[in-house]
């Protein structure tokens, strides 16, 4: 069914929605007969009572906020570089007490289940040898690193900082449609939106009991300490690349708000396999490391020797137990696209458990069967390389060109391992303030797992938005922008 | 604990401040003063101020008002102009961001967004004096806030000796250009209005006459601005800054590493503490100019060997 079918035949909607264009996808506002779901019956009532000439206003007031407090990135063109900050809609996105509830549960799962598979493909090996997984699929995969075989890391946890990313399906339902373990961004986003939309309404925010979010950086601090347990003060410093990275902004933040150093690769130098930063009173050792760099750039003797982001010897002190790196190296290889497919039997398998979450069927191109019925169904499916983030080395079948398929195919058939296919999922929409008006936008959901001694959340997350009408498309890079997520009390 | 990385940005963004604050007032006062002048008097002010920012390849053409405006506030090219400095200053403390209030970071961050992308064609037919007045009036207030919500650890201090070592070289430049081998670039002596002009230069009339009362002499002024002990663009000034902010850094730096510091920074307050101007008037007045940029060169170079690029192997 088209949008506009869709449009035709669904009832029309009042002031200020009557741009609004209900679809097949799941609305988080709107049912389908066009009634406003409970949940979102406050917002409905102030977004309608609220002329749009003020939500503008209070849009400008938000992005200017942004500007002046440099949360931007950076765009290269030939002659300049420009400054651009990341769009920020001051719609929020609702979710109940009761689907955050099973959300929570949910990740708690997941990501234990993913650090003792962590574990077990960096020791015995288990699950290889049970037949669950085929070797080539680790062993083969860039992410996986050997360096890492038999070291043991504080309390098994391997992921300390996960954000998985979560949509909502036609039916209504949250499913899993990737994890990022190795180094995942966007918590700035989730805490500074908050700030600006709460400014924007601050009566809202009061009347839904809106659970706060504050406490991230504390409790990613807490996380962070859990690792040096016998260490009273343990000094912890964050690992950026420097300015000229996208998420700088965001590691700036995190330590200012956590109260730790910044640091750069430059700052840090290891010695008898000891890690000190450069101090103007002369080196101070360094006990726990919240990187920010890839795998690759950490150390210059054993990864990636053209690197000049990381610390060579680095390695070695972790090694040698001297300093924590957190996430651990290595987590990379259990976020690729194609160990996705595993996760749920990874669950059954290490907790004798059902998976709480869904996730979107997957198809590995590895598989004769599957090969075939991917190269068949390209105009239906989305494909992705499996080693890819960031919504690069993908195609979206239905909003491709036939030669573009064809030319994908030519990829597929020439690497099929490297290749998975999911059906296209409309994700969900949420109302969102564009052009002037307020429409129908596809989200999805980033929430934040923090993993050490305890695992916890904060009730909220980076909503990223497809701000681009139709587009299911909404990583940053590629246009999208962010929303407020809003984890309300019961009776709101 | 302060990363010696963190001490670098800190020290640089409070210098290019420091140039940004003076080249603003340095424009904005030759600009208001320039319809009292005649036009052969102006065109030798412009020289002074051009000669007092930039290097000297550039004295060779003109002196317009128009294009050193344009070259001294708005070129990006020019590593030296009003944008430029800015620019740096902000580059500097976006890689200390953690290390600032927000209040300073966003006065700073919104000050740059404001004057960089202005042009001299864009401004120069609605008195751009005005402009390099509110420009400067938002650097006072950058200071202001910087003092009132950083706290007085380390960092600031890293701040103070950034902001005065770069202030006491830039009036002893002015100073050079009246009294010392750089009066040579303009071939016209200095008049009257001149010595006004470079008063107003470094905030300094109305302080100057409070204490000499509106009569202009050369030679007070020079005494004015090379020692009084209270005025806050005084090289005196600024020496005393430096040192009392020595005292306070690298909080656990061994005496070995602080000793050479503090006494080049000691003998340069000895110096400017215990000269008198009639010393120097009549013959050594250039060589002790060039002799204060000198040993501020110096204690910057020894502050850097001590605390911020200092080999690890000789703390290991």
């Amino acid at each position: 069914m088209t949008v506009a079918a869709a449009k035709a035949a669904r009832p029309g909607l009042d002031a200020p929605f009557t741009k609004y264009a209900l679809s097949s996808a799941y609305d988080e506002m709107f049912s389908p007969d066009g009634t406003v779901r409970a949940h979102y019956r406050t917002l409905h009532t102030a977004l309608a009572a609220l002329p749009p000439e003020e939500l503008y206003r209070r849009q400008q007031a938000c992005e200017l906020s942004f500007l002046h407090q440099g949360i931007t990135f950076t765009v290269y063109s030939d002659k300049q570089a420009t400054e651009r900050i990341i769009p920020t809609d001051l719609i929020p996105r609702l979710i109940t007490a009761d689907e955050w509830a099973h959300i929570e549960k949910g990740l708690k799962q997941r990501i234990h289940a993913l650090n003792l598979f962590l574990k077990d493909i960096y020791n015995d090996g288990r699950v290889l040898k049970d037949g669950l997984i085929p070797r080539s699929m680790i062993y083969g995969s860039k992410h996986y690193r050997r360096e890492m075989r038999g070291l043991s890391v504080p309390h098994d946890a391997y992921v300390n900082v996960c954000g998985t990313d979560l949509i909502r399906c036609e039916n209504g339902r949250f499913a899993v449609l990737e994890d990022n373990l190795r180094v995942p961004s966007g918590v700035s986003y989730m805490l500074t939106g908050r700030d600006v939309v709460r400014r924007a309404f601050p009566d809202l925010f009061q009347a839904m009991r809106v659970r706060p979010i504050d406490q991230y950086p504390r409790e990613l601090l807490a996380t962070l300490r859990s690792l040096v347990p016998f260490h009273e003060d343990a000094s912890i410093a964050v690992l950026t690349p420097g300015i000229f990275n996208s998420a700088f902004f965001e590691h700036a933040f995190l330590a200012r708000q956590m109260g730790v150093e910044l640091v750069e690769g430059r700052d840090l130098l290891v010695n008898d396999n000891v890690v000190y930063a450069r101090t103007t009173s002369g080196l101070k050792r360094i006990d726990v490391i919240y990187r920010r760099i890839d795998d690759d750039f950490i150390d210059p003797l054993i990864f990636r020797g053209d690197s000049a982001l990381g610390v060579p010897g680095l390695f070695n002190a972790y090694r040698a137990g001297n300093v924590v790196i957190a996430n651990a190296l290595g987590t990379g290889v259990a976020d690729d696209k194609a160990i996705y497919t595993y996760v749920p039997r990874l669950i059954r398998y290490y907790l004798s458990e059902e998976p709480i979450l869904d996730q979107i069927d997957t198809f590995r191109c590895r598989e004769k069967n599957s090969l075939s019925h991917v190269l068949a169904n390209l105009d239906t499916l989305v494909v992705k390389a499996v080693g890819e983030s960031g919504g690069y080395g993908m195609l979206v079948g239905p909003h491709a060109t036939k030669a573009q398929r064809e030319n994908f195919a030519e990829k597929i058939k020439a690497d099929p391992e490297n290749y998975i296919a999911q059906p296209t999922i409309q994700l969900s929409t949420a109302p969102t303030f564009v052009e002037g008006g307020i429409e129908a936008r596809h989200i999805d959901l980033r929430p934040f797992i923090l993993h050490g001694e305890e695992t916890r959340l904060v009730p909220g997350a980076f909503t990223r938005v497809a701000l681009k009408r139709g587009s299911l498309v909404v990583n940053s890079s590629q246009g999208g922008g962010s929303k407020d997520t809003w984890v309300i009390g019961d009776g709101a | 604990m302060m990363l010696s990385r963190v001490a670098d940005s800190l020290y640089w963004m409070s210098r290019y401040l420091e140039r940004a604050e003076h080249t603003a007032r340095l424009l904005a006062v030759k600009l208001e003063s320039t319809v009292e002048q005649t036009r052969e008097e102006s065109e030798n002010s412009w020289l002074r101020v051009a000669a007092s920012l930039s290097s000297e390849d550039f004295l060779a053409e003109k002196p317009d008002g128009f294009a050193v405006t344009r070259r001294l506030a708005f070129d990006h090219y020019n590593p030296s102009s009003l944008v430029s400095s800015l620019a740096f200053a902000r580059d500097n403390a976006r890689q200390v961001r953690e290390q600032l209030s927000n209040e300073v970071w966003e006065y700073l961050n919104r000050l740059y967004l404001r004057l960089s992308p202005v042009t001299a064609e864009g401004i120069w037919s609605q008195q751009p004096a005005r402009l390099f007045r509110e420009a400067l009036e938002e650097i006072y207030t950058l200071g202001g806030v910087t003092d009132s919500t950083l706290n007085h650890r380390e960092g600031w201090y890293f701040l103070e000796i950034g902001r005065n070592i770069e202030r006491a070289q830039l009036v002893v430049r002015l100073l050079d250009l009246h009294f010392g081998t750089a009066r040579a670039l303009v071939k016209a002596e200095p008049s009257y209005f001149d010595w006004i002009v470079l008063l107003k230069y470094c905030n300094a009339f109305e302080p100057y006459c409070k204490e000499y009362t509106a009569i202009i002499e050369p030679e007070k002024i020079a005494q004015f601005l090379l020692f009084d002990f209270g005025f806050p663009h005084s090289v005196r000034y600024a020496v005393d800054r430096v040192c009392e902010a020595l005292t306070q850094v690298a909080p656990g730096a061994p005496p070995s590493r602080r000793e050479k510091v503090e006494r080049l920074a000691g003998r340069l307050k000895a110096m400017v503490d215990f000269t008198q101007i009639d010393e120097l008037i009549g013959g050594s007045l250039s060589a002790f100019l060039a002799d204060i940029t000198n040993q501020c060169e110096d204690i910057h170079e020894a502050v850097y060997a001590s605390y911020i690029a200092y080999g690890a192997e000789t703390v290991l």
